[in-house]
This record gives C-alpha cells, structure tokens and sequence, in this order.
C-alpha cells in the first residue's frame, strides 16, 4: 500500500508525557491541527491547503429518536451490580473519614458485619457449639447450681439492640458491657482469626471498588457482526452471548431488508463461564469466532454459505484470567491470546499454542495493571503486544529478538500524564498498515511503517475510557468510519478519517485527515422515554435495566437501493441488543419520487413500528421477570408422586397372605418381639447357582468376586493379604537384583513427561459438563515452549525420593551426577508416547510417583 | 453564603457545558450556539487554575460552532477569533496559528499571511516551550507561504522570462522570497520533528539556486538523524534527490537498502528489485529476490500484480537456469508454513481467477514452483485457463510440469 507523499509537520521528542493532567472537556473542538498543500499546486494559481481536522465529512443522520430493542430481552432477572452506596460509607462518618485524605472510605464494618450475620456457622461455628450450654439466652433467672458455669447473654442483646437505634446518635455512650465482651472473647471467639479476616475483606473491598472504578474486563466486546458473503444475500449474523450467567453463545442469522430483522432461531451453544469478549474475523472466506471467558477460550467456524451451522473448533484453559482475544485476519483458525501473567501466546488451530512472551512487567515503564493485549498487523508473522504503558510489535519467528516499539505513552506521541492505552485495534480492513489506539483522554491513529509518530490523534472528550471499538471501512473516495463505545456510560461515538485516498488530480496521496465533527448516537438508557409509561417501582427497574453498563458494540452497512445506512447494535451487560439506524445524506439527495408510497426511505421514521417494538420488549420483560419467582422457591418433594395410584389401590379383599401378616404383626407386638421372616410358609430359596470352577489365571477381581459369591469372604481376606505380602516381598527381592540402569532410564522418562508441559496453558480441565461437548479434531499439537520448571529434576535428585526407589546410600550420590549430566543437556527426547512410555518402564512398586507426575495430556479439552 | 453561591455556580457552569457538549456531538449547532450565550459569562468569575480555563474552552467551542453554524460568515468568524486573541496571553500563539489554518484552508492565503507576520512579532514575557514549539511553527508556515509566492515569481518569470521585460523588478521579488523562505524553513526543520513538506520545499529552493551540496546535506540529516522519527518519506526525498541528480546506481541502492530495513512494504521495494535484478552482482541479485519475498509478505501486497510479477519473473530465471535454487530455498523456509494458506489456497485461487487473470497468472506460476504441480492454487487456475482456452495457461502447465524436479529440490 502506498504511502503518503508528505505527512502533516508535526515535532518529535522523546520522554516522559508533558504536565498536563486530567480530562479537558473541550479539548476535541476548535482544531485544525496542521494543515498540508493539497495536491500537486504549483502548476496552479493558487496552492490550496487541506488541515488534518477537516470540518466536512459524510453526513449520516438518525433515523429514529432513540435505540430499539432488536431481540427479546435476555431471559433473566437481572440482578443490578455493585454501587458505591454498597461499599463506600456515607453520612457523617464519611465526611469525618474524608476530611483528612483522600480517596475512597470503603465501608469495612459494615461488610465484615454482613459476614458474621448472614454466615454465623462460618464464622463462630466450632465455639458457638462448644459454648452454647454456657450462654443462656432466656429472660428466666439462672439457677445457682449452673450460675458457676453460664453467663446470661440477654442484657448483651438488649444493649446491641439498642446500640442499633441509637445509630447516628453522636452522643451515645459506648456501652462498657458490651467493650468488656468484645476484649474477653476477641481472641477466641471467631472461627477465622480476626486479623486475617479483615485483610480478606479488606483486599477484596478494593477488588471490588478498583472494579467500580473501571472494570477492563469486557475490553473489546463480546457482540460480533459476521457482514454477509455476497452483498446481494443481505443476511448476517450476529454473534452475542446471553442467559442468566451470559453464558450462553448465540449465532443469530439476520436479514439486512428494509427494517433489519431475526431469521429462525439462533444456534446455541453452553459455555462454562461467563464470556467476556466476542471476536471476529474474515479469513479465507471464512468466519473465525473467539470467545474469551475468564479461564476458556474458544475458537468456532461459521462456514460462508448462509444457513451452516457453525462449528466448534477448539478450546484452550487458562490458569490465569485471559485479558485479550484477537483473531487473525490473514490466516484462517489464528489466533492471539494474552492473559493477567503477562504472557502473550499465537494460538492456532492446526499447530497449538506458541509462547511469544512472558513478562509480568510492562513495557515502557511501571504500571500496576496486569492487562495485556495483543492483535494481528500488516504481516501475518507479526503480532503487535499492548499494555498500558504501549504498544509493540513482535515477529513470531523470534519474538525474542525481532522487535520494534509501535507507540509509547510519552512525549513521543503528545500524551498528558496519567494517560494509559486502555484499548488497540488494527484497522486492517481499512488500510493495513493502520492501527488505532485509544486512550482514556484521546484516539491516536497509527501506521506500522512511521511507529511512535500518531498519524492522528484526538481528544475524544467521553466521560469514561472507551473499551469498544468497531471499524468500518469505507470504498473509494469514501471515510472510514470508527465507532466508539464505553461501558459504564453507554457512550457511543462515530467519528471519520478519510487514508491516503487518490486526491482528484491524481498522482499524489494525502495524509490521513480526521473528517467531519464527531457524533454522538444514541444510548441504551435513553430509550427510557419512548418506553411505555409504567407503575414506578417498574420504571425504577425498568431504568435499572436499561442503564446496565455496555458489554459489546456492532455495525452494519445496508445498502438498499440508492439508501445507504448504518446499523449499530449495542449490547449491555444484563444481555439485551439494541439498535439504531444512521441515514446517509449523499450530497445530492435523492429527488423525492412523485408517488406517495415509496418516496421515504425505508423503514424512515416509521415510529409506530418502534413503538411496537418498545411494548413487545417491555411485556416480554414483564413476562420473564415475574416468572421468576415460581421458580425461586425451594424444591419440595411431593409426597403423592412416591407412589402410583396404582401402588397405592386397595386390594378388593384381604387375601389370606394379609391375614397372615396382620396376625404375624399382632403376635409380635403382643410379645414384644421382632419379627423374623414375613412369609411363613416361605418358599424354599432358590439354590445359589454354583459359581463356575475358578479357572487359572483369573485376574485378581474376578477371583475375589467368585469368593465372595461362595460366601467365604473372611477367609479369603486372610489368605490373600499374605499371599500378597509374600508377593511383595518376592518382587522386592527381584527388583534389587535388576535394578540400576533400567530404574534410571525409567526416571528419566518421567522427567521427560514434564518437561512437555506447558506451565500456564494446561489442558487438565475438568470433564465436560456441559452439553457442547466438542468432538476432538486433529492430532495432539506437538510441544510447544520451553522446559515449564525445574520441578522434576529437583524432585528426582532429592535423597527422599531416591529413597523411594530403593537405592541405597551409597550410590545416591553417583547417580545424581549422573542425573545432572543429563539435565544439562538431555539428548533428543525420544518422542515418548508419553503415559504408555512411564507406566511401562516405571516399576510397579513404583507407580505412586508414576502417578503423580502422570503427564497432562497436551490436547486442549473440548468442554468449555 | 458565598461559598455556597459559588459551587452553585460552578455546578451549573458544568450543567452548561454538558448541555453545550450534546449539542455539538448530536450536530444541534443552532442550540448549542444559544447555550452558548450563556457560557460566556463563567468568564466573569473565572477563578479556575485548571488546565483548560472557561477563556480557552470558549475558543475552542466557539470556533467549532462558527465553523458549522449555518448562518455564520467568515467575517462574523474573524472578528470572534480577534476577541479571541485578547482574551488570553497564554494561547495567543495557539489561537493565530489555528486562525491561519483556518484562512489557508478556506483560500485566503494573504490574509493568512499577514496574520502570521503579526503573531510572529508578539512579544510577552518570558517563553514557555510550548510557546517556543508554537512561535517557530509560526515562522515556519510563514516561510512556507514565502516559498510559495516565490513559486509564483518563478513561474512568471519562466513564461515571461522570453519577453524580456519587467525581469528586474519580478527577479528581485523572488530573491527576497527565496531569502525570507529559506531562513525560516532551515530553522524548523533543525529540529526533531516530521517536516515532509518544510524540508521538500527547501530543497526545491536550494536546488534551482543551485545549492547541491547543501540541499544534499539537508536531506541526509533528515534522513539519518537519529533523534528524528524512522520516517520513510525522509528516505524516499534522498532518493529522489539522488535519482535526479544522475546518481551512481550503487549509492541508489544503498538508499534504498535503507528504506527496504525501515519499511520493507514501502512501493518502492518494486523499483528496488527491477534495479537489483538487472545488476550483474549474484549478492544484488540474491538481495533482490529477497526484497520482493519480504514485500510479499504483508497483507496490503496480496493483489499486487507488478509484484507477483517481479517474483515470477526471477523464480521462473532460476528455475530454468537451475543455479541458486538455495536461494529460493532459503527464502521458502520460514515461509513454506504460512504462504501456501496467506497466497495459496483454494479459495483464493477463485477469487484471484474471477477477478483478476493476469494476478492468478503470476501467482500460480509462483505456486507451481514452489509447491508443485498438485498445488491447490496452480491446479485450479491451470485447470480454469485451459478450460477457457487461453494460450498462455497451457504454456503455464507445460512448463511446471517440466520444472517440477524444482520444486522437489526446493522442498527436500
């Protein structure tokens, strides 16, 4: 791709970002930035000027007041997430906390309070117990024969309760008996030890409040659009996730005519987790989808034909929290993967996961936050690494060695202090050497090939970071247009840059120039008006619902006919999908036909259709919420359903056998004694069928059923715990003569098992559960990564289980040298088939540690 | 009481802005104008030590406004943007350089300049380097606005330059051009920074004064100066520079080199490799087929044909000839792993086909030699050309399966 034949002047400078702090909330407006001549001028009269900020750009208008429901809402009672209220202390003793530092009060009583009343058996559980013939709780007087060994507690509860009311009260006494209480039994009483309780609650108050403040777990979004194969087709598909926990995928085919609308029903799959970010790409005619939860990551394939089902491909574990997914739009099943430890992996279907990086430190300089994030660039071998402090870009041919920085929170590209990238995407569809990285103050556009200098940059002005992003590329001669999108606001901006276009004289290329003002589309909780109007407790939480914070953002171009329009879909965290629809205005509109009918655009401000969209919701939502509570009951067991009626019919007649019974049951009661056989005149018991004569070389179990089956069980435990002490004994005996370099050997193979682990990505998933379990595709991925820990030769060359293996004292020591010798360099690893390898050279007596150091099978779980 | 008064205020000044703000976003400018109104009087208490005072956000939103107002004239713009100017010492220098751009782009290229000659004599107090870093981009601008009117002297010199009269007095204007350009021009891109245009335009002058030497040197500095950004502009103007200047080809090529290191997916890398396939040294011959390889590599390169055409054109040479098949098979060792699914595969093969012959021609020769005949992607397009009787596929297919022994040695 061509690059530009002059940029726009700007100065360079190297170091730590400038002095000014903190948003500017005008700092986006009134710029043109730089300006640069236009075109080849000097032939020209008059040279002209284009400036970087230019003030015309395409005009795309709403075309409905607010956003629209698209689907149903999310089949759950949302249940509303964590305010400051809940934590932070409020009224007078927030403002005697406040009034000498700074920062947050975290309400740390009244949490530890919740604890012990919603949870008394974890926390005074054992003692509660012990000492409870201690405590009296009754208003009646002790007895002097227990007034030695019991206190009464009922004054104490009175005095709580009172202390209770009293709240707020800045002249209550504090009560002496109470203080006496607490210093006697502050040692002993709790379950958990105080100190360390406090710090727990302590260390996860600030979790939640670092949460509150900015949560860059959605980062990316979890809502794809997967644009149709051939434009005529106008059939999509929506990627989202939803249910009660979000962890439900969905794949929903979506027809692009007139007002868009939900084909069929979705396919669906059940995840293990909670999905945190959506991803997509186009690679090789095909669609790649990443799902990112917590601890899983999935890879799916939607096939190009419309109406094939997609198909799962691959899963992966992680021990540590995933903070990115992104997928390759060059080659088909790659993917980029970075988790909270700092590590960076090229995964890919066919050849698994490839370690590019581990480094819990960030780049640049010194940063708390342990997010990383990674995406693809212009060569399909290079990956670009970012945290907060930057962005690199990355060969991985030799991620070691081939490196260059990309962009810097510094001078180097004008950043304020406290800037930090909260959020990069590679805008390969627009132009591939493009990369746009947004910060919490501004926007910097990017190109690989001029790094650390921002093409662009912007003062985007939002209130909160933005964490989403999504692109979409314009034709020739047309902007780009970026949407940008936060989470806690619902904040949604589209702004326009127009790259490196042919400029209308030709020959010369131009400099990426922002176009046109930003604009802001409408939000989620702004429909609120448009809703129905409703009871106050239900618009209370009808708002509630509607203001959940954003967890994904989406966009489609439609074309019909002459119209062109924008649909944005935005998703929010409680899971419903919303839309809006943008108009373009070509400059010249299009002359309003004579006929009546089709003179609107269509699907144009046709509000009774939005307006039945907004009941249809709104009574759906209604429906499921008051669902609900049928369901919250606890199960109960119905007594009737123990026993057919058929069970439960009367005989017509006592038959002779009740008779029988009845009489049998009397005598018994009468004498006090049991009864011993029901039927009387029993029928003889069927003979034991005889077991077939033991044949020789029975295996062990059968042998020991056989026996049982005779009867004889005692006997045969006797008899065989010394048949199998002798057997020991002999094995021991033979080992001692064999042993030496095969026992060697063995250990080494076992070492060697673990040196093909890969210490973070394991694979020891738990069996699937859920019922996506995947079929396995392909064969194991060989191993990948170096050597994960020095873990086994320690443990082989400790005495203690060198011990184990019976080697005597003396030449422990020459086969740890010799050991060593081997782990300085081990030869080429013969290719154990591993766990086949272990067991069969580790001998039996053995096989406890065999056990233990069992390889983990390399193949990525398929149950998410 | 008063403090009170004053948060009161201060909250509905934020009220205010935020209302402004939606406005501006939803492109409401008519409304946003009417709050604005009344924005204007948080300059009365401006009691502020943030870093953006109510003075600068008035500048900023007002300029915004006036530009998309519909009922605004440059006039009306003008005069808000001298009140402007008096309204703050701090961003005085700020508020005229963006009011030039602001001429420059609506054509007003005098008026401009007049307005850059004022800010540049202003005079308060002791510099910030912000201040400084906006002064010398003032002269600058300034010298380049001198650089043009030059252009103009020169042109009319040139096409009256046979009529023989008036010569003195236009001659004169554009020396004094030339000098007034030239010393501001110099001393901007001195400093670190990205000057494409200042740097171009200096160089232009320095040449037809005939100043080789210097303009050379000046554009070496911008090229290898470590403290300034890897720009590949900066590489490109030396080429250009030593391209017209009949240059050897050997420091043509070292030129380039450099630019290939920098920025190997630059479109000169085509013209790089035709001049390094010509060369009679097998070390530039070898770099050469390297340099189109790496082009290839990225992704902006798929549907270049020129460049697919250079490959085939060189792997197609040493097929035939069957010296340096090393080379190719160097070459081919960190690629073969990802270029038969990035370039080669089914689907591709279609779409290059249907959209583009000529590119599904260089390319399947490319994978019939380097994958072999039974490549996915020569195997359809091959099968497609003969099928559409077109001559040269069928030579295409001949020829593979004649070198095929190639790709056997390429591979093993």
């Amino acid at each position: 791709m061509e690059f530009p034949t002059a940029l726009f002047p700007s100065y360079f400078g190297a170091g730590p970002p400038r002095d000014e702090t903190g948003p500017a909330p005008a700092a986006g407006w009134g710029e043109h930035g730089q300006v640069l001549e236009a075109g080849p001028g000097r032939r020209q009269a008059e040279t002209t000027f284009v400036p970087r900020r230019s003030r015309t750009g395409e005009s795309w208008e709403p075309a409905d007041a607010a956003a629209v429901p698209f689907l149903p809402p999310n089949a759950s009672c949302w249940v509303p997430l964590l305010t400051p209220q809940d934590i932070l202390y409020h009224g007078i003793l927030r403002r005697k906390l406040r009034a000498g530092k700074s920062g947050a009060a975290l309400n740390f009583t009244k949490q530890l309070g919740h604890f012990f009343v919603d949870h008394p058996e974890d926390a005074f559980g054992s003692l509660g117990q012990l000492l409870h013939k201690n405590f009296h709780l009754g208003n009646s007087k002790l007895r002097r024969r227990v007034r030695d060994t019991t206190i009464r507690m009922t004054a104490l509860r009175e005095e709580i309760d009172r202390l209770e009311a009293r709240r707020g009260c800045p002249r209550r006494y504090l009560a002496s008996r109470l203080r006496w209480f607490s210093h006697l039994s502050r040692d002993w009483l709790f379950e958990v030890p105080l100190g360390l309780l406090g710090d727990c609650v302590h260390e996860e108050l600030l979790l939640q409040w670092a949460g509150l403040l900015f949560d860059d777990s959605p980062t990316g979004g979890a809502l794809a659009w997967l644009p149709p194969k051939d434009a005529e087709a106008g059939t999509g598909r929506l990627v989202y996730p939803g249910g009660q926990a979000m962890n439900h995928l969905y794949f929903q085919d979506v027809v692009l005519e007139g007002l868009p609308r939900a084909q069929g029903s979705p396919a669906q799959f059940e995840l293990n987790g909670r999905i945190r970010q959506v991803a997509a790409a186009q690679a090789d005619g095909e669609d790649f989808v990443g799902v990112r939860s917590d601890y899983h990551c999935g890879v799916w394939r939607v096939p190009g034909r419309t109406g094939a089902a997609p198909t799962p491909l691959q899963v992966i574990r992680t021990s540590v929290p995933a903070s990115c997914l992104t997928v390759s739009p060059h080659l088909p099943g790659e993917l980029a993967i970075c988790t909270q430890s700092g590590a960076v992996y090229l995964w890919s279907v066919e050849t698994g996961l490839q370690r590019l990086r581990h480094d819990p430190q960030t780049m640049f300089f010194r940063d708390h936050s342990p997010w990383r994030w990674s995406d693809f660039t212009a060569h399909p071998r290079v990956l670009s690494c970012a945290d907060r402090t930057g962005l690199q870009c990355l060969d991985t041919r030799a991620p070691e060695r081939c490196h260059f920085d990309l962009f810097k929170i510094g001078e180097e590209a004008g950043c304020q202090q406290g800037e930090r990238v909260v959020l990069p995407v590679y805008l390969g569809r627009a132009h591939p050497s493009q990369h746009l990285v947004t910060t919490q103050f501004s926007v910097y556009l990017l190109d690989e090939r001029l790094p650390l200098v921002p093409v662009l940059k912007w003062a985007h002005m939002m209130k909160a970071p933005p964490l989403f992003a999504h692109l979409m590329p314009g034709g020739p001669r047309r902007s780009h247009k970026v949407l940008l999108g936060a989470s806690r606001t619902q904040e949604l901006l589209l702004l326009q840059y127009q790259g490196e276009r042919l400029s209308c004289r030709g020959g010369s290329r131009t400099a990426c120039q922002l176009v046109g003002p930003p604009q802001k589309l409408h939000s989620i909780a702004g429909c609120l008006q448009h809703m129905p109007t409703q009871l106050p407790h239900r618009h209370h939480l009808l708002q509630q619902r509607l203001s959940a914070p954003a967890a994904g953002l989406a966009a489609a171009l439609q074309k019909d006919g002459p119209w062109e329009s924008l649909l944005v879909f935005q998703l929010s965290e409680a899971g419903d999908i919303f839309y809006q629809r943008l108009m373009h205005k070509a400059a010249q509109p299009p002359a309003p036909l004579s006929g009546d009918e089709p003179a609107a655009a269509p699907g144009s401000s046709r509000l009774p259709a939005a307006a039945l969209r907004y009941r249809r919701w709104l009574r759906a939502l209604s429906k499921s919420c008051e669902e609900r509570p049928r369901h919250a009951w606890p199960p109960t067991l119905s007594q009737k359903r123990l026993f057919t009626r058929k069970e439960l019919e009367v005989p017509v007649g006592p038959s002779t056998l009740h008779g029988q019974a009845r009489w049998q049951l009397r005598q018994a009661m009468r004498e006090g004694g049991r009864i011993q056989r029901w039927d009387p005149p029993a029928p003889q018991p069927p003979p034991l069928p005889q077991p077939p004569e033991p044949a020789e070389g029975l295996d062990p179990l059968s042998t020991r059923l056989t026996v049982a089956w005779s009867g004889d069980w005692a006997q045969w435990m006797s008899f065989n715990m010394a048949q199998r002490q002798r057997a020991l004994r002999e094995r021991r005996r033979q080992q001692k003569r064999v042993r030496g370099r095969r026992s060697l050997s063995a250990s080494f193979t076992s070492s060697l098992t673990y040196q093909s682990e890969l210490s973070e990505l394991s694979d020891a998933a738990p069996p699937p559960l859920s019922p996506t379990t995947l079929p396995c595709e392909g064969s194991p991925p060989p191993p990948v990564g170096p050597p994960a820990s020095p873990a086994p030769e320690e443990a082989l060359l400790s005495s203690q289980s060198l011990r184990s293996r019976g080697i005597p004292k003396e030449r422990r020591k020459t086969l740890r040298d010799y050991l060593a010798v081997w782990a300085d360099g081990p030869p080429e690893p013969p290719e154990p088939p591993s766990s086949q390898a272990s067991q069969l050279c580790i001998p039996s007596s053995q096989s406890q540690l065999s056990s233990a150091s069992q390889p983990r099978r390399k193949r990525p779980r398929m149950g998410f | 009481s008063s403090r009170e008064h004053k948060s009161n205020f201060k909250k509905s000044k934020e009220v205010c802005l935020s209302y402004i703000q939606d406005a501006m976003l939803q492109k409401q400018w008519k409304k946003a104008a009417e709050f604005m109104t009344f924005y204007v009087e948080s300059l009365e208490k401006d009691f502020s030590t943030e870093y953006m005072g109510p003075s600068e956000m008035i500048w900023r939103i007002g300029t915004e406004i006036l530009c998309h107002h519909p009922r605004s004239s440059m006039k009306e713009f003008n005069s808000f943007i001298e009140q402007m100017k008096t309204l703050g010492v701090k961003r005085y220098l700020k508020v005229c350089l963006e009011h030039a751009f602001h001429l420059l782009c609506n054509g007003q290229i005098d008026e401009a300049y007049q307005n850059l000659s004022l800010a540049e004599s202003w005079r308060f107090g002791e510099q910030t380097v912000i201040q400084d870093k906006e002064m010398k981009l003032i002269q600058a601008y300034r010298g380049l606005l001198d650089y043009y009117s030059w252009c103009k002297q020169k042109n009319i010199l040139l096409e009256h330059g046979q009529d023989g009269f008036e010569d003195l007095s236009v001659e004169q204007e554009m020396h004094r051009c030339f000098r007034k350009a030239a010393v501001n021009l110099k001393e901007i891109i001195k400093i670190p920074g990205v000057w494409d245009l200042f740097v171009k335009c200096y160089v232009d002058l320095l040449e037809f004064y005939g100043d080789h030497n210097e303009a050379r040197q000046v554009l070496n500095e911008y090229a290898y100066n470590s403290k300034f950004p890897a720009n590949p502009n900066a590489h490109v103007y030396l080429y250009q520079f030593l391209k017209r200047h009949g240059e050897s080809k050997k420091s043509l090529i070292s030129a380039l080199k450099i630019l290939h290191d920098i920025a190997p997916s630059h479109e000169l890398m085509i013209d790089f490799n035709t001049m390094l396939q010509k060369s009679k040294k097998r070390k530039k011959r070898r770099l050469g087929l390297e340099v189109i390889f790496a082009a290839l590599d990225y992704a902006g390169w798929k549907e270049n044909v020129k460049a697919w055409r250079c490959l085939a054109r060189q792997v197609k040479q040493i097929a035939i000839s069957e010296k340096h098949l090393d080379w190719i098979k160097q070459e081919w060792n960190s690629r073969k792993s990802w270029w038969p699914a990035f370039h080669f595969s089914r689907y591709l093969a279609k779409r290059d086909w249907q959209g583009n012959e000529s590119l599904s021609y260089e390319k399947a020769l490319v994978a019939g030699i380097l994958l072999g005949k039974d490549c996915k992607y020569f195997k359809y397009v091959s099968h497609q050309g003969c099928k559409a009787q077109v001559k040269r596929f069928r030579i295409l297919k001949k020829f593979v399966n004649k070198h095929n022994p190639v790709y056997l040695r390429i591979c093993h």
